[in-house]
């Protein structure tokens, strides 16, 4: 389940391509160089570096859907690249800003794709760590004049060499103009400019809300040059991610069940968008119904085998939910 | 296991470099171990001249796979244990086959580990027909990536033949500023060279 309308990005890929008659060996080694093999050879440290690159693409490509998202990662991970290489042979680089904007709903994998993206700009070397420190409005904003600006540089302290993840990032700017949560947002830009290459910030939360929040302050608007959307996830998606959620847990699903399951997303696809949760709402049914399923087989009488202990039946999920 | 891989375009002599090559270093009877296009393995033990007689051959494309085979070198002190692999021809363009396109992915896999990279070059052609015409992209984009780490030389291999001097000439002028050795994988000339430069980067 690769890639298949960009460059490769890691060697495993230029493998794959050159098996597959996309490009010929001199063109293969041709994108070796430009992958940065320079270092992978000349020490050990950034080959397996690279490997985990890839460890971490094959998690990305394994999240279900999420196609535009997939491309704009890989598309982030070749400008990385070639910045890189330009800086190698001196040419003008553009600065690496990697500041971004998330919108989507809840439960959309915005948080998901946001640790993946901390772990790969760890691997391509731009962030030291690459750890991911999730924050909302109560996390940065005070109670007294002063308080927030403390509360904010004390966060942003500990998203140093990784990123800082600002869920529902809107509701800052709740509350007009004397709410605090603009000196938040004032001690964020300060930071963007004082510690330009030291964190990557990111903005997430409802697509309105997000676009509402960045036409208010067009000075944030500008500091944030990718813009990536999550849409929903469709029935099918979602029914494929609770299988997904199922089979790592070592469950599955019986026919029964798999129904009530698939009727029970499309009505909360009918509902409203907002209180419907998508993926998480998803593994919140499936959570219950694997307690319940307990329940179920506690009060069993006669045996319980191997195969009782996998399967989820219908009601399993309840009746009415 | 560090690994010293033989690469180059069809038909430049890798295989019989390889064959030969070992026998310089003192192998009389090769155990090869073929990985086939398909991952496959399977090992076999040839003479010298067994191994010329099969795995050698005027027709491009050969060698398919990579041909492996397990060396003690013995040097001023002591020995060092590696393995020599021969791969298939690269090709400038895309090959229609799929048999091919997989063994040059597999060489391809490999270099990228290998601790010593020797690229044959057929010096005689290059005389013959000049450089422009004799070599290919793909000579051009592997002196670059090997010139980008150490164990890297360039082989001008056929230097038995007539035009091989002027040759030689021509890839010294094409690949300033790399290892360049003039061989012969038929007559062994220049062998001593290469071993003294596997040994330095094994």
């Amino acid at each position: 389940m690769h890639n298949r309308n960009l460059a490769p990005v890691t060697p495993e890929e230029v493998l794959d391509w050159l098996e597959e008659g996309r490009v010929s060996p001199a063109e293969a080694f041709a994108l070796f160089r430009t992958l940065g093999q320079r270092a992978e050879i000349i020490n050990n440290q950034p080959k397996d570096a690279q490997e985990k690159l890839n460890d971490v693409l094959v998690e990305l490509d394994a999240l279900i859907g999420l196609t535009e998202v997939k491309q704009l990662v890989r598309e982030i991970i070749a400008f990385v690249q070639i910045q890189k290489r330009r800086s190698e042979e001196r040419l003008v680089t553009e600065p690496l800003v990697l500041h971004t904007i998330f919108r989507g709903n809840p439960g959309t994998g915005k948080t998901t794709v946001a640790r993946l993206l901390g772990r790969i700009f760890r691997h391509l070397g731009v962030l030291p760590k690459g750890h991911l420190v999730e924050v909302e409005r109560a996390d940065l904003v005070g109670e007294y004049i002063g308080h927030t600006a403390q509360k904010t540089r004390e966060q942003i302290k500990k998203a140093m060499g990784g990123i800082l993840f600002i869920d529902e990032a809107y509701s800052l700017a709740r509350g007009g103009e004397k709410d605090f949560g603009k000196e938040a947002i004032d001690t964020l830009v300060k930071a963007m400019e004082d510690h330009k290459q030291e964190f990557v910030l990111i903005l997430a939360g409802y697509t309105d809300e997000m676009d509402f929040f960045l036409q208010s302050n067009p000075g944030l608007r500008s500091r944030f040059p990718i813009h990536i959307d999550f849409p929903d996830y469709n029935a099918q998606e979602l029914l494929a991610i609770a299988e997904l959620m199922l089979e790592k847990r070592q469950y599955r699903l019986s026919e029964g069940a798999r129904r009530r399951l698939a009727l029970l997303i499309q009505r909360g696809l009918r509902s409203n968008s907002y209180t419907f949760g998508n993926a998480r709402t998803v593994r919140n049914w499936i959570e219950l119904a694997i307690r319940r399923q307990a329940v179920r087989l506690v009060q069993k009488r006669g045996e319980v085998t191997r195969e009782d202990l996998m399967l989820i039946e219908a009601d399993d999920f309840g009746e009415g939910l | 296991m560090r690994a010293c891989m033989v690469i180059g375009r069809a038909n430049v002599g890798k295989t019989l470099f390889a064959i030969n090559f070992a026998a310089y270093l003192g192998v009389s009877r090769l155990e090869v171990e073929f990985t086939t296009p398909d991952g496959e393995t399977y090992r076999r033990t040839l003479t010298q001249k067994e191994a010329v007689e099969e795995l050698t051959s005027p027709e491009p494309h050969h060698t398919l796979g990579v041909q492996r085979v397990e060396i003690q070198m013995p040097g001023l002190k002591g020995k060092k244990r590696f393995a020599l692999l021969d791969t298939s021809g690269l090709t400038d363009g895309i090959p229609e086959e799929s048999i091919i396109r997989r063994a040059m992915a597999q060489t391809l896999a490999q270099v990228r580990d290998a601790a010593i990279i020797l690229h044959l070059i057929d010096a005689s052609s290059v005389g013959r027909h000049g450089a422009v015409e004799a070599l290919g992209q793909v000579d051009w984009q592997v002196a670059q990536f090997g010139g980008m780490r150490t164990g890297y030389a360039i082989l001008a291999n056929k230097m038995d033949l007539p035009e091989a001097g002027a040759g030689l000439v021509q890839i010294r002028r094409e690949f300033p500023g790399h290892v360049i050795l003039p061989i012969s994988a038929l007559t062994k000339a220049g062998f001593a060279e290469v071993k003294q430069f596997v040994w330095r980067h094994l």
